[in-house]
């Protein structure tokens, strides 16, 4: 019934994000000086800094054709947790950091287990799980707990040379996952199994480690956004993380990744994360107001969705 | 056991197991309170659960066509302000108020159906961002507070038990749910859900009306859930602008208990209608024996995860047989 949708000139699903990142900055620079201003502009990097880590982890399940919706949820109960522990305590950082990377790697390796054992959708299962890390973080508190340590938010609020720090980590990050995914054997798989598993699986690909592996991806890299976010808030705030799984996926969809996987870059749902900010800046900037901006976002995310649809016809 | 034989009792379990588990609740909660004995109780559980048994009977439609709507949360929060804001305190606003309310709801329900019938966007996501962007309108046509008030007599009507037992919002659940059963049970609409969602391709060869029977299902879950966003309002009689948040999920997990999957082409609403009664007797379980409320999030996480692995499992079983 419906006709093949004829392919651009130019393959939008890999420059598209650029052009709208470009055009998104050239018309706020042009319109708001405001805009402009260097301190304006590290903030939308620092904004950007955890949802960025997200969506980069995001970008790896969704590759692997699946999707993580429990991220949001996970950040959140790091940013209460970290918080807690360290309870403003300089000394205690890295040792709570570890055991928060270590704590998202292991809701990653829980949704992976369960993902491949049992016959569920890992939209289901992360949207089950979505809701058990919520009551979690709500049976642990319902008002924001401890403090940040020192070196935290300098992390997430600190400049060097007047660039923010959360920015530098954001980029080492994403340089990091893509390679990993271009330039490593394990990248190729994760491709390869989004791409078509049951084909992955013929051509020896353990296809079940590769999925297995892409949801702790995912789960350090929400818990590294977790980190950031709460180096930002400075306290355990545990509503922090709610809403962020939308976000990060509706980045990577912007920077052109399939939905069904097997077609993205880490790049590009970063490009994807810096639009979602610019757009934020700007609105706020204009002093819209917040509930306008609300249903903004909510456009934003269906245009989103429709611009990258599937291409194949039929389904 | 001959393998016909055990095929035959997996589909009846796969059809039924809602059922079971139904009664398995209701047995639990027996032995654990009195109170689950007294009709009283119970038809206050219904009543309670009024708004989201409602709503559910819409997105079963539109899961049995393989889709969802993740929006109808945020639906029931911009109903439930029209509604009161329609009323504007005055009795004799009631009816008109509920009809604009019936039609914001399908106008919702109408956008979602043509966006997803025209293009090959994933339901879940869409509706999401459609979730988004109600809760945004909801927000700016109230300016962020509760506005509106409910006509004079409206919550206690919806309120008053019938026969001193009966409440009126638990006798509009049933026949809302009877309505949306006898649709799906006799209609040719309710037969070409069912042929659509387990092979859409097919369909489509077959020459069925694929975009309209979508369309259609998408506006229906609209209307439902506005019907719930009127009740939920019946039931609480003030206005406010977040009353339906995260209520898209409960509904969700019990259509999902309920039988009908996210890929679609099976279940229904009598067994979204046990499913409904399953997730309150269970969050009301989680009450009574003193776990915090918070808790009742992850009984609904494990829920949705372990209903969808045990059909997903029991579906794989009857289609190798």
């Amino acid at each position: 019934m419906a006709p093949g949708v004829t392919s651009p000139a130019i393959d939008l699903s890999r420059t598209g994000i650029w052009l709208l990142l470009g055009a998104a900055v050239l018309l706020a620079a042009a319109g708001l000086p405001e805009f402009r201003e260097a301190g304006n502009l590290a903030n939308v990097v620092r904004q950007s800094s955890a949802l960025g880590l997200l969506a980069i982890g995001q970008t790896f399940v969704i590759l692997a054709g699946l999707i993580d919706l429990s991220v949001g949820m996970a950040a959140g109960l790091v940013v209460v947790l970290a918080c807690a522990l360290m309870g403003g305590d300089a000394a205690a950082t890295l040792p709570v950091a570890l055991a928060m990377l270590a704590l998202g790697a292991g809701i990653g390796a829980v949704n992976g287990t369960l993902a491949n054992t049992l016959r569920v959708h890992p939209l289901i299962l992360t949207f089950g799980m979505l809701f058990v890390l919520q009551g979690a973080i709500f049976t642990y508190t319902d008002r924001s707990v401890g403090r940040a340590s020192e070196p935290l938010q300098t992390l997430a609020n600190g400049d060097i040379a007047g660039i923010p720090i959360s920015g530098l980590v954001l980029v080492a990050a994403a340089v990091a996952a893509h390679l990993v995914i271009t330039r490593t054997r394990f990248g190729h798989h994760l491709v390869a199994v989004g791409g078509h598993a049951e084909s992955a699986r013929r051509s020896g690909i353990p296809v079940a480690r590769i999925r297995f592996l892409a949801f702790v991806i995912s789960g350090v890299f929400a818990a590294a956004g977790g980190l950031v976010l709460a180096g930002r808030l400075g306290t355990g705030y545990p509503l922090a993380g709610s809403g962020l799984e939308l976000d990060a996926i509706v980045a990577v969809v912007l920077g052109g990744t399939a939905l069904s996987g097997g077609r993205g870059s880490v790049v590009r749902s970063v490009a994807g994360v810096l639009v979602l900010a610019v757009a934020s800046n700007v609105l706020n900037l204009l002093e819209v107001s917040a509930f306008v901006q609300i249903f903004v976002k909510g456009v934003i995310v269906i245009a989103a969705i429709l611009a990258n649809q599937p291409r194949r016809a039929g389904g | 056991m001959t393998p016909a034989a055990r095929a035959r009792l997996n589909r009846f379990l796969a059809a039924n197991a809602i059922f079971v588990v139904l009664l398995v609740v209701y047995l639990v909660g027996v032995a654990v309170s009195e109170a689950f004995t007294t009709p009283h109780y119970l038809f206050n559980v219904i009543r309670q659960v009024a708004p989201v048994g409602i709503a559910a009977v819409g997105v079963t439609y539109v899961m049995i066509l393989g889709g969802v709507d993740l929006s109808v949360g945020a639906v029931i929060s911009l109903t439930a302000v029209v509604c009161a804001v329609q009323m504007d305190g005055d009795a004799a606003n009631t009816l008109p108020a509920i009809a604009i309310t019936c039609a914001a709801g399908l106008a919702v329900g109408t956008v979602n159906g043509v966006l997803i019938a025209y293009s090959r966007v994933s339901p879940f996501i869409l509706t999401l961002g459609m979730a988004v962007a109600v809760y945004g309108l909801t927000q700016i046509y109230s300016g962020g507070t509760a506005r509106g008030e409910v006509a004079p007599g409206f919550r206690e009507v919806a309120n008053t038990r019938l026969g001193g037992l009966v409440p009126v919002l638990a006798i509009a659940f049933a026949v809302l749910a009877l309505v949306g059963y006898l649709v799906q049970r006799t209609t040719v609409f309710g037969r070409q859900l069912f042929l659509i969602g387990s092979n859409r391709e097919t369909a489509i060869l077959a020459g069925l009306p694929v975009r309209r029977v979508t369309i259609a299902a998408y506006a229906l879950a609209g209307l439902f859930g506005a019907l719930g966003g009127i009740a939920l309002l019946a039931r609480s009689g003030v206005s406010s602008t977040s009353a339906g948040q995260g209520l898209e999920f409960q509904v969700l997990a019990a259509v999902v208990l309920g039988g009908t999957t996210f890929e679609g082409g099976r279940g229904g609403i009598a067994g979204t209608v046990a499913g409904v009664l399953v997730l309150v007797l269970a969050f009301n379980l989680v009450n009574i024996v003193g776990l915090v409320y918070h808790m009742q999030l992850v009984v609904m996480g494990a829920i949705i995860i372990l209903a969808s692995a045990l059909y997903g499992h029991l579906q794989a079983r009857t289609g190798n047989a």
